[in-house]
């Protein structure tokens, strides 16, 4: 029993930093698309008020879009996977 | 200085895969002529090499190992070029549990039983496919652990590496979307601050500039 609550904290812990980066990396991808796009649209204007709004409009719709909801199969697909070999594992 | 640094990731990747050749499943085509159980009295030097008492068990320092005896067909290239030379191997049985490596095996006692359904006497034949982890040394006592025991018609089946496939695949991948990251992680975060470096204190971060640049510098 120890073995197992070994394997959920250490796993959970493990699956969390891939997580985290993975936010990270995708919400910086999404960012970076909206720069350019707005660079592409209006080239020239660099600071501006119209541009800060562009990407946070454009940030905000990532924020409550599908991809990111997504990234929970960083959690979910494991579990899956553990299930999956136990069974295939343990069945005769 | 370079000669040590790529000796010192010739020997990562070495390490590295003896790991994966360890831990990855692997099939081999088998007569098993007996199981047998004996005592084993672990040191330091093969204790690592063993998992654990069965599941729900106390660990001790000595226990019985359940062994499977087999004939085994000889392979070249890690069991893709199949020969017609035979071996003896020898495999233990133990639950790996919830513990590494990953198997999540419960099931010894059965699997033992399977592989004594599986006895086949000379001349009276019976092929099977033990898939299994691990390696086998004579010198410190260690043998792989069986994981499955599946019978087949004959010796000549063709063995598809299912699992391996998906993980190599999944393996460079991950290691794609890691590089990716890095990258991006260069591109966003380190870069804009090294220019802030060199703005705000000219010309005294030229030369912190040529460290930070040597670290994280494109190639």
């Amino acid at each position: 029993m120890i073995a197992l609550l070994r394997l959920i904290v250490f796993g959970f812990l493990f699956l969390s930093v891939i997580y985290l980066s993975l936010s990270w990396y995708s919400r910086s991808i999404r960012r970076e698309k909206l720069e350019d796009s707005w660079a592409e649209d209006n080239p020239g204007i660099e600071d501006s008020p119209e541009r800060d709004s562009y990407i946070a409009e454009g940030m905000a719709r990532y924020e409550s879009g599908l991809r990111k909801k997504l990234i929970w199969l960083v959690y979910i697909v494991p579990t899956f996977l553990v299930i999956g070999i136990l069974f295939v594992t343990n069945s005769n | 200085m370079r000669y040590v640094l790529t000796s010192i990731k010739v020997i990562i990747l070495i390490l590295f895969a003896g790991l994966l050749h360890y831990v990855l499943p692997q099939h081999d085509v088998v007569r098993i002529t007996g199981t047998e159980v004996i005592r084993m009295d672990f040191s330091s030097a093969n204790r690592l090499f063993y998992a654990q008492a069965d599941s729900g068990n106390n660990e001790l320092t000595t226990r019985d190992l359940r062994l499977i005896n087999t004939q085994k067909r000889k392979t070249f290239l890690l069991g893709f070029i199949p020969r017609q030379a035979e071996e003896v191997m020898v495999y233990r049985n133990e639950d790996t549990g919830w513990i590494w490596p990953p198997y999540f095996k419960f099931d010894s006692s059965d699997l033992q039983a399977e592989a004594e359904a599986n006895i086949s006497p000379p001349g009276a034949e019976k092929w099977a496919v033990v898939t299994h982890y691990g390696w086998r040394n004579r010198f410190f006592t260690i043998y792989p652990n069986a994981i499955g025991v599946r019978p087949v018609s004959g010796p000549d089946v063709r063995i598809i590496p299912w699992f391996n496939i998906f993980f190599f695949v999944f393996v460079i991948i991950a290691a794609l979307t890691l590089r990716g990251m890095w990258r991006q992680f260069r591109e966003r975060n380190i870069d804009p601050a090294l220019e802030d470096i060199s703005d705000a204190t000219g010309a005294a971060s030229t030369r912190a500039r040529g460290t930070f640049s040597r670290w994280f510098g494109r190639r």
